[in-house]
């Protein structure tokens, strides 16, 4: 097609937007990703992420916009970028009536692996993941974090130059997440690009390089240290008669309120942090600057997008994406 | 056959032998299918449960009931209660028809006078009525027969001359199926419903359980490509289709003396044209719903009115002419007259040309459209 290729960049999307129907699910996001990179696209529910890893993945074509792996167009299975490819749904996606073994064997056939390259690999994935010894369970009978373990297995098999993993973390103990990370700091290490989807912001801080997604595009994107060290506003933790606090907070300059223990988290622009303390002591209320995280960062660019503060701070709307993406199917 | 085909077919045999609902569905039912319609589903109706009311009591009217009574379509399950009322036994259920010889019958005969022999028949059945409506005025016709030619012949011994009772009479000869027995006819029928319900639900419930499931978007991030996934999790279906079809068969032959007269070379060409029809057809539904759910309901109210519309039951040019036309394109009509031709007449592929065409078209049809909405539906 003519496009000229960044040397090192793996994956590409530009200008990608899709819409389900009424509801705009991408609004023109582009961010790229470099060989051996770690990216998080972090977002709420319903930012448009499993979209985009949908489209990057290849199952399905954007509405404007180009999704490029390697150079190939993920959507073109005769390219051979299907070969280049790991994508890990966040639904279950595994055979739960197939062991373990069986599941992974069928996915090394379909990518077409010899037996002993299966055997090999099968044998470091399942070393590396600690499944070994479940090895005959039906998947179905996995805890979660053991699921999406045999799921990344699966995903890992025929060696992708890129791995996309939507929401890996979701609904799996702490313990197991950690695990997660683990084995994915391996594989970049190895030259592997990774795109993880999240809508943990405090996962943000475990990547290279992270895109903030809301409404279907990028508000912001750099290394997590920098993003945070950049940011402008001021967050406060206060403690007192909470009710008369909030109903202070009503005023401008307030970017953000969250519960936090027995107090408020208050994310509040650079300027008017100086006044806001002033009247919360006013109150009688206790007055305490905290360092920011990435959550205040999000919220308050969510919030200057003219986002309600309750869907900003992540009120999960049970799979809303994912609702979308099946309804627009259809 | 490719490695990701083989791949999806043992996965597929895996999956179905680890069903435990699979088995009973692929094997139990068939039999017990053949069974149902090859013995309940009779069309020749006998034995039909009849009060009988001879107000006559002479050896005329008993010659009438013993002749009404001899072929076994009538069963005389005693006398009338009340004669007055004899139409009371077949309104309140006792009887389905009643027989009411009236009294002075034998004098109006002897004195050449017409009479009537009355049959009330229940006709909430149309089959019974119209089997009970014919073998009665066939038993009474012969009766009247017997009569006309005592008459004659008293007529020609006070005469003295000749009397010639001329009988025109029909000689009906049945081919295929002389003796008209219900399974001949049924058991193509069964064999093409069963191969519609394996293939069709199975391939119906099968993909939209991968996209239930989830699984589909996770085989389609492979190199697999569509018609390796799809031929796949067929194969196995249409391989049990196909031993459901020979098992048919052979039961059918053995049970019901049912024949194979023509060649099974044509059978095999037939079935497994009628096999892309179905499959396709199972595709297509798939495409068309989410859910296991939906794909079973939309499987079912597709097969029930392919099943009626398909001449298994009725013939299809005894149906109203506006419905003839969906008819035209339901390859289960088709494919039973395809069965039928070769099991029973031995016909060949010039007898059968048509029907085989009309599967081809028909298959190569369903299964372009239903890959074409599969492989949209994926992008």
């Amino acid at each position: 097609m003519g496009e000229v290729v960044e040397p090192g960049v793996v994956l590409l999307a530009e200008g990608l937007e899709h819409s389900f129907g009424a509801v705009r699910a991408l609004a023109g996001l582009s961010f790229r990703v470099a060989a051996g990179e770690l990216y998080g696209l972090i977002g709420a529910d319903g930012a448009g992420k499993t979209t985009a890893l949908r489209i990057l993945a290849g199952l399905m074509r954007p509405g404007r916009g180009t999704a490029r792996i390697a150079g190939k167009d993920p959507a073109d299975a005769r390219s051979g970028v299907r070969e280049l490819l790991g994508y890990m749904p966040q639904r279950y996606s595994l055979y739960g009536d197939l062991s373990v073994g069986e599941n992974l064997r069928f996915f090394a056939e379909l990518f077409c692996l010899d037996r002993r390259v299966f055997a090999e690999r099968s044998e470091r994935l399942l070393g590396i993941t600690r499944l070994a010894r479940f090895i005959d369970r039906p998947a179905e009978k996995l805890s979660g974090g053991m699921y999406k373990k045999l799921a990344l297995a699966c995903a890992l098999l025929h060696r992708p130059e890129v791995l996309l993993l939507d929401e890996p973390t979701n609904g799996v103990d702490p313990v197991s997440r950690l695990d997660l990370w683990e084995l994915l700091y391996g594989f970049v290490a190895e030259g592997m690009s990774v795109v993880v989807s999240t809508p943990y912001m405090d996962e943000a801080e475990r990547c290279h390089r992270v895109g903030l997604l809301h409404g279907g595009r990028l508000l912001l994107e750099g290394a997590p240290e920098r993003l945070v060290g950049g940011f402008e506003g001021v967050v406060l933790r206060v403690t007192g008669d909470l009710e008369k606090v909030e109903r202070q907070l009503e005023g401008a300059g307030v970017i953000a309120v969250a519960p936090l223990g027995g107090s408020l988290r208050v994310v509040v622009g650079a300027e008017a942090a100086g006044p806001v303390e002033a009247e919360l002591r006013g109150l009688g209320a206790e007055v305490e600057r905290l360092r920011p995280n990435f959550e205040d960062l999000f919220l308050a660019r969510a919030g200057g997008e003219g986002l309600p503060f309750d869907r900003a701070q992540g009120v999960r709307a049970e799979g809303a994406e994912e609702q979308r993406a099946q309804r627009g199917e259809g | 056959m490719t490695p990701a085909f083989r791949a999806v077919v043992r996965k597929e045999i895996r999956q179905i032998t680890r069903d435990p609902r699979m088995i009973p569905m692929l094997v139990v039912a068939p039999v017990l299918q053949l069974i149902v319609f090859g013995y309940a589903v009779n069309f020749e109706v006998n034995r039909i449960d009849t009060v009988v009311c001879d107000g006559d009591r002479t050896e005329r009217s008993r010659a009438i009931v013993r002749s009404l009574e001899a072929d076994g379509t009538f069963r005389d399950i005693g006398p009338a209660r009340d004669c007055g009322r004899i139409e009371d036994e077949v309104v309140g259920g006792r009887a389905q028809a009643a027989v009411l010889v009236p009294r002075g019958l034998s004098r109006d005969l002897a004195a050449g006078r017409p009479a009537e022999v009355q049959v009330l028949v229940d006709g909430s059945n149309p089959t019974v009525g119209r089997f009970a409506a014919v073998a009665a005025s066939g038993a009474v016709e012969l009766q009247g027969m017997k009569v006309l030619r005592e008459r004659l012949e008293r007529l020609r011994g006070l005469q003295g001359a000749e009397v010639a009772l001329p009988a025109l009479q029909p000689e009906p000869r049945l081919f295929y199926n002389p003796q008209m027995k219900s399974p001949l006819f049924m058991v193509p029928g069964v064999a093409a419903m069963l191969l519609l319900i394996v293939t069709t639900i199975a391939t119906a419930m099968g993909l939209a359980r991968e996209r239930e499931l989830g699984t589909l978007e996770q085989v389609m991030v492979t190199p697999v490509r569509p018609f390796e996934l799809i031929l796949g999790k067929v194969t196995p279906f249409v391989a049990v289709g196909l031993l459901d079809v020979l098992a048919t068969l052979t039961v059918g032959a053995w049970v019901f003396d049912v024949p194979i007269r023509g060649s099974l070379w044509l059978l095999a060409l037939g079935t497994l044209l009628y096999v892309f029809s179905t499959v396709g057809l199972g595709l297509f539904i798939s495409t068309v719903s989410r859910t296991q759910q939906q794909a079973f309901m939309g499987g079912f109210l597709t097969m029930m009115p392919a099943m009626l519309l398909s001449g298994v039951i009725t013939p299809v040019e005894n149906m109203p002419s506006w419905l003839q036309p969906l008819a035209w394109i339901n390859p289960v009509k088709y494919y039973v007259e395809v069965l039928r031709g070769i099991l029973l007449k031995a016909a060949d592929l010039r007898d059968l040309w048509l029907p085989l065409a009309a599967l081809f078209v028909f298959g190569a049809l369903i299964l372009v459209l239903a890959v074409a909405r599969f492989r949209k539906r994926l992008a």
